[in-house]
């Protein structure tokens, strides 16, 4: 968090991508302020479709790592426990223009990424020993923060869009464990779907 | 209240104690700035401020400040006195990396007392960073390198800073003893382009590196493939699949490869055409493999665009293909053996065993048909590689297979000729060399078509039998290498025979070495002859076995124990070598040294000593004096021998028989009694050609006392021992003749005789069977020594039986009278004396004759002697001698004893034969 302190923009993220954060942010007008630590990459568009590749690609296996990981009843039980049906997910339409994928696009990360983030620490709690499990949330997480980066910088530079709006899901650090997992499992199964419909977006 | 007390006093004793350190530790003074750091070569000032308290408390001022650095003080022309209690020093281009600044002052008595020090410490600000990377090695943090500058001699942080265009991430601080190198500590985000540069600084200032902006995801290094495995396709014995495992990159990335493999024993590796490979795979198969061929494969991978680093390469695997049958024959080849039955050839048939190349599987078995022409075959199979089969004279085509599990090899055929077949047509112009470390043959091929080309070789020894090795070269082949185990330093014999469609042609051979050497030993030099100014040196040829390579020359070293050596060169194909230009009685050392093209190597020194002479420069010296000393001694000789007469009568005058004489023959009757020996033959009758003289001397008035008495004591001696002889005779003068007799009892007997010899004969009876009208005694004056015929009565006798043959010729006698007391010079004298004399006129004789006889007529030598002579001027006077008898008689001899002055007279007798002269 100490890193994604610095800059402007990161601030603004900062301070909705905390665990719990719930009420989403508006799309920041025009003519809010845009600026970067130093130009954006021409290659923008490229490398978000590469990191939502990327992404797509991992949401399975880091599905499967999650509640195998859990432990039974979740293998076992995945359409109960784990089914796609979180109603707070941040709402992505492919067929959008691209300003509109990218704003949507940048909640929809900032919602997945700050989940994640709440799921990370829960797992190192609750099930510490799943190194191979706390890797893919990291390096989810990871490549999440380096799309969100990206997304911004390509709103930033060509949309002019200095700020957006985001929503965060809820705070499970009052819940239980098992709460804490299905809740958890329900984020990485509908992650998956999301992502892979995301991608085929872009 | 006593706990409050102690805490009281011990609060006021640590105030006290705390308060006076404070006092003696309080400077007198400060020096500004209190820690610089300046740039070498840079100019610096620093400043001493003294306190006040300072001053009065030593009576000091800032003029007596001294400033020292390193111990060391500084030059006054340095300092500058700003007021009373400062002064400043000023050094110029500081080079030292460390110096030690003291400000001190003079107290009373010169005693220097530091004020403050410092350290000055100096350097460089740090360069600009420069040749900035980073990599990101798949599953680690991103690492970033650069070249940091000039050495600072400062201590320089280098940071690595890095961020996104929308945030910045933690710096990276190199580590002390990696300060060009940073490893971030955040995990690496892909599709993400991130600034990277560098920041370094130091005390004299900071400065950054050139920012490089790129995506992580094109630094990458991927983990290399995993699990590489091998799989043999049993329906294409070329080709070999493979399959992986990627890294987990794959997902993120799309890789291509690289695929090398290699045979087992192969060093070099073949790669996959990379265009094969541009994309992301799990497996590839190889084409165009050996059959029955181990190989070892290997596998890396990159990003697909060439962004990035190629992976480490993987783990090897091995595989080996499938069988295929033998792509070729064997090399095949024979010898004749010698054998036992005239009917029969004894033919080892040899071959090589197929490489594993051609092999294509293991080797089962190999069939041998042997054909004789127009015949029936015979088949073999043989496991091993040779073949011992008995063949008739007849002409033999011989084939050859190998087998393995998939199949047959081509058939090699050999023909066999008969046994009158001639060989012909050799390869031409055959070399070898070698290259490469290996030992290449080259040759011309025949104008002929060649089906193939035996190469065989072995080594050659002084001590192992030659045991040849070969192979076989296809008939387009004109330059080859053996394959065989060659090793350094030996001479190989390699022979080529080409093998035509109806048998082999003509071997040529050729020697060749693989590596020279120098040799191993050097040349045994030895003399063959040494002569006063050369020496002919010979050696042996070294033997195969220590030449390690083709001598090329030899080289000799000769030198004599304090001279230079001289070195002379000799071709190789030389045994000997003749040494001039020596010095006679030296002391040489020499030895050889033989070379290859590698170097050469000494043989041991031999030791020799040139002759004082030549051979045959004795024999040249003592030859001619030898020759001439004998041509001397010969002419000499010759000469004496044409001189023979005159020199006779110098060293051996004849003496006249004193038995011949007119006296003996006065006295025919007297018996003979001696024999003339050999001598007497030279006055034989017909020899006689001297005039008898007798020498007298006229005019000495001695009278010899001494001959007179050696007479009587011979009459003495005479008379005991003959008793024919008498005392009538008798010379008064001693009488000397030369000792002609070569018996010692004749030279006694002459010695005895020369003394005093009184020559007087008792005659008996008639000379010569004649009796005499009266038996007289007849006396002889001579005063000759007795001759050997008064010692042999042999002689006379001789003399007598030449009487009686009739063979009657006058005897000549005639004495010689000498009364000079010498024996030696007056003889000689005498002798030219009459030499001369001899020479005269024979008027100047008879004149001289009659002078002689008057004068000794008057000399007064003794009654018996005066009669004598008067009985011989009788006989002048009774017996006239015409001219012509005188000539009949040759002058046998002549006697002079003549001194100086002293007048000569010559007493002339002749004999008449069978006459008596007058008494």
């Amino acid at each position: 968090m100490k890193v994604l302190a610095a800059g402007v923009v990161p601030l603004l993220l900062v301070l909705h991508w905390k665990h719990g954060a719930a009420s989403p942010l508006p799309i920041t007008p025009v003519n809010a302020t845009c600026a970067t630590r130093h130009p954006c990459h021409g290659n923008l568009m490229n490398q978000i479709k590469n990191q939502l590749a990327q992404l797509n690609g991992s949401a399975n296996a880091l599905f499967i790592s999650y509640y195998t990981a859990q432990g039974e009843p979740f293998p076992n039980n995945l359409d109960k426990l784990c089914g796609p049906n979180m109603t707070d997910f941040p709402p992505f339409h492919a067929n959008g223009t691209e300003k509109a994928k990218l704003v949507e696009l940048y909640r929809l990360v900032a919602y997945l990424g700050a989940s994640l983030g709440n799921v990370t620490r829960d797992q190192k709690i609750l099930n510490p020993n799943a190194l191979s499990l706390h890797s893919k949330l990291n390096a989810t997480t990871d490549t999440m923060r380096g799309l969100l980066s990206n997304v911004l910088c390509r709103l930033c530079n060509k949309y002019h869009v200095g700020h957006v709006d985001v929503t965060y899901g809820p705070d499970t650090a009052g819940k239980d464990a098992f709460q804490k997992k299905k809740l958890g499992c329900q984020l990485l199964g509908t992650y998956k779907q999301v992502i892979s419909l995301v991608a085929q977006a872009f | 209240m006593s706990t409050l007390r102690i805490w009281l006093v011990q609060a006021l004793v640590i105030f006290l104690t705390a308060e006076s350190i404070a006092q003696l530790l309080d400077p007198c003074g400060y020096i500004y700035p209190e820690s610089p750091v300046i740039q070498r070569g840079s100019n610096f000032t620093a400043v001493c401020v003294l306190k006040e308290e300072c001053l009065e408390r030593y009576h000091v001022n800032a003029t007596y400040i001294v400033w020292k650095t390193n111990h060391v003080a500084v030059p006054k022309e340095q300092y500058t006195i700003i007021n009373r209690t400062t002064s400043s020093v000023t050094f110029t281009n500081m080079a030292s990396l460390s110096v030690q600044l003291t400000c001190n002052i003079l107290t009373y008595g010169q005693l220097e007392q530091n004020v403050y020090g410092i350290n000055i410490l100096s350097g460089f600000p740090p360069d600009e960073p420069k040749n900035l990377s980073c990599i990101v090695n798949e599953g680690k943090k991103m690492m970033c390198q650069w070249d940091p500058g000039r050495e600072t001699y400062l201590e320089t942080n280098f940071t690595l800073k890095s961020e996104w265009a929308t945030e910045k991430f933690d710096d990276c601080v190199t580590k002390r003893g990696t300060p060009t190198l940073c490893l971030v500590n955040y995990p690496p985000v892909y599709f993400v382009n991130i600034e990277v540069w560098v920041e370094a600084a130091n005390a004299l200032g900071k400065v950054t590196s050139e920012h490089i902006n790129f995506d992580p995801v094109d630094r990458v290094k991927p983990n290399p493939p995993r699990n590489l495995t091998v799989n043999t396709s049993e329906e294409m014995s070329t080709i070999l699949k493979l399959t992986w495992i990627n890294p987990s990159i794959k997902n993120v990335i799309r890789l291509k490869y690289n695929i090398q493999y290699r045979t087992k024993d192969a060093s070099t590796w073949s790669q996959v055409p990379p265009e094969d490979t541009v994309a992301t795979r799990s497996s590839f198969t190889i084409q165009d493999l050996k059959p029955f061929t181990e190989y070892v494969f290997r596998i890396r991978c990159m990003k697909e665009d060439n962004k990035g680093f190629w992976s480490d390469w993987s783990e090897e695997a091995h595989g080996i293909t499938y069988e295929d049958r033998p792509s070729k024959a064997p090399s095949f080849w024979y010898k004749i053996n010698p054998s036992h039955i005239q009917e029969y050839r004894s033919v080892q048939l040899i071959w090589k065993t197929l490489p594993a190349s051609e092999a294509n599987g293991k080797i089962l078995d190999y069939e041998v048909i042997v054909t004789q022409w127009k015949s029936f075959s015979q088949n073999y199979t043989v496991n091993d590689t040779e073949l011992i089969v008995n063949l008739t004279h007849n002409r033999y085509v011989i084939t050859l297979t190998a087998r393995n599990l998939v199949g047959k090899s081509d058939a090699a055929v050999i023909i066999i000729p008969g046994q009158h077949f001639k060989a012909s047509h050799p390869v031409v112009d055959l070399k070898a060399f070698p290259k490469d470390n290996m030992l290449w043959v080259e040759w011309t091929a025949p104008h002929k078509y060649v089906r193939k080309y035996i190469l065989e070789w072995c080594v050659l020894s002084d001590k192992l039998p030659c045991i040849p090795d070969w192979q076989q070269e296809h008939g387009s082949v004109h330059q080859t290498y053996l394959r065989g185990n060659l090793v350094a330093s030996k001479c190989y014999l390699i022979t080529v025979t080409p093998v035509y469609s109806i048998g082999p042609g003509s071997p040529e051979s050729v020697k060749a070495y693989l590596k020279q050497a120098a040799p191993s030993k050097g040349p045994i030099v030895r003399t063959k002859k040494v002569g006063k100014n050369e020496a002919v040196l010979e050696w042996d040829r070294l033997p195969v076995d220590v030449q390690n390579g083709f001598i090329r020359n030899y080289s000799i070293f000769y030198r004599t124990i304090v001279g230079n050596e001289t070195v002379v060169n000799v071709d190789s194909s030389h045994t000997e070598y003749t040494l001039s230009s020596l010095s006679s009685d030296t002391l040489y050392m020499v030895r050889m040294a033989a070379y290859t093209d590698e170097g050469g190597k000494d043989g041991p020194e031999f030791t020799f000593t040139t002759p004082k002479f030549a051979q045959g420069e004795i024999e040249a010296i003592v030859v001619p004096v030898c020759l001439a000393f004998l041509l001397t001694t010969l002419l000499g000789v010759l000469f004496c021998f044409n001189k023979r007469d005159l020199i006779k009568k110098h060293i051996w005058p004849n003496v006249p028989d004193p038995s011949k004489s007119h006296i003996a023959q006065w006295s025919p009757h007297t018996p003979p009694r001696h024999n003339f020996n050999s001598k007497d033959q030279i006055y034989s009758d017909g020899n006689f050609t001297d005039v008898s003289v007798v020498e007298i001397e006229a005019n000495d008035k001695k009278p010899c006392p001494d001959d007179l008495k050696s007479l009587e004591l011979f009459k003495k001696e005479k008379i005991s021992t003959e008793g024919h002889s008498s005392g009538i005779g008798g010379s008064s003068c001693m009488s000397s003749s030369r000792p002609s007799i070569s018996s010692s009892d004749e030279n006694e007997s002459a010695q005895n005789t020369a003394s005093t010899v009184q020559y007087s004969t008792v005659v008996h009876s008639g000379y010569r069977h004649q009796v005499p009208s009266v038996q007289v005694f007849s006396r002889s004056e001579s005063t000759q020594p007795l001759l050997d015929s008064e010692e042999r009565p042999d002689d006379l006798q001789l003399v007598d039986n030449v009487d009686i043959s009739g063979d009657i010729l006058p005897r000549q006698q005639y004495f010689k009278q000498n009364c000079s007391q010498s024996e030696t010079s007056p003889d000689i004298s005498h002798f030219e004396r009459s030499d001369q004399i001899s020479s005269g006129n024979e008027e100047d004789f008879v004149r001289l004759k009659q002078q002689q006889v008057s004068d000794h007529i008057s000399q007064s030598c003794g009654a018996e002697q005066m009669k004598m002579f008067q009985e011989v001027s009788a006989t002048g006077a009774f017996g006239p001698v015409t001219e012509g008898q005188v000539e009949q008689f040759e002058p046998v001899g002549m006697e002079a004893a003549i001194d100086e002055g002293i007048p000569k007279s010559y007493l002339p007798q002749t004999v008449r034969q069978g006459g008596y002269m007058p008494q």
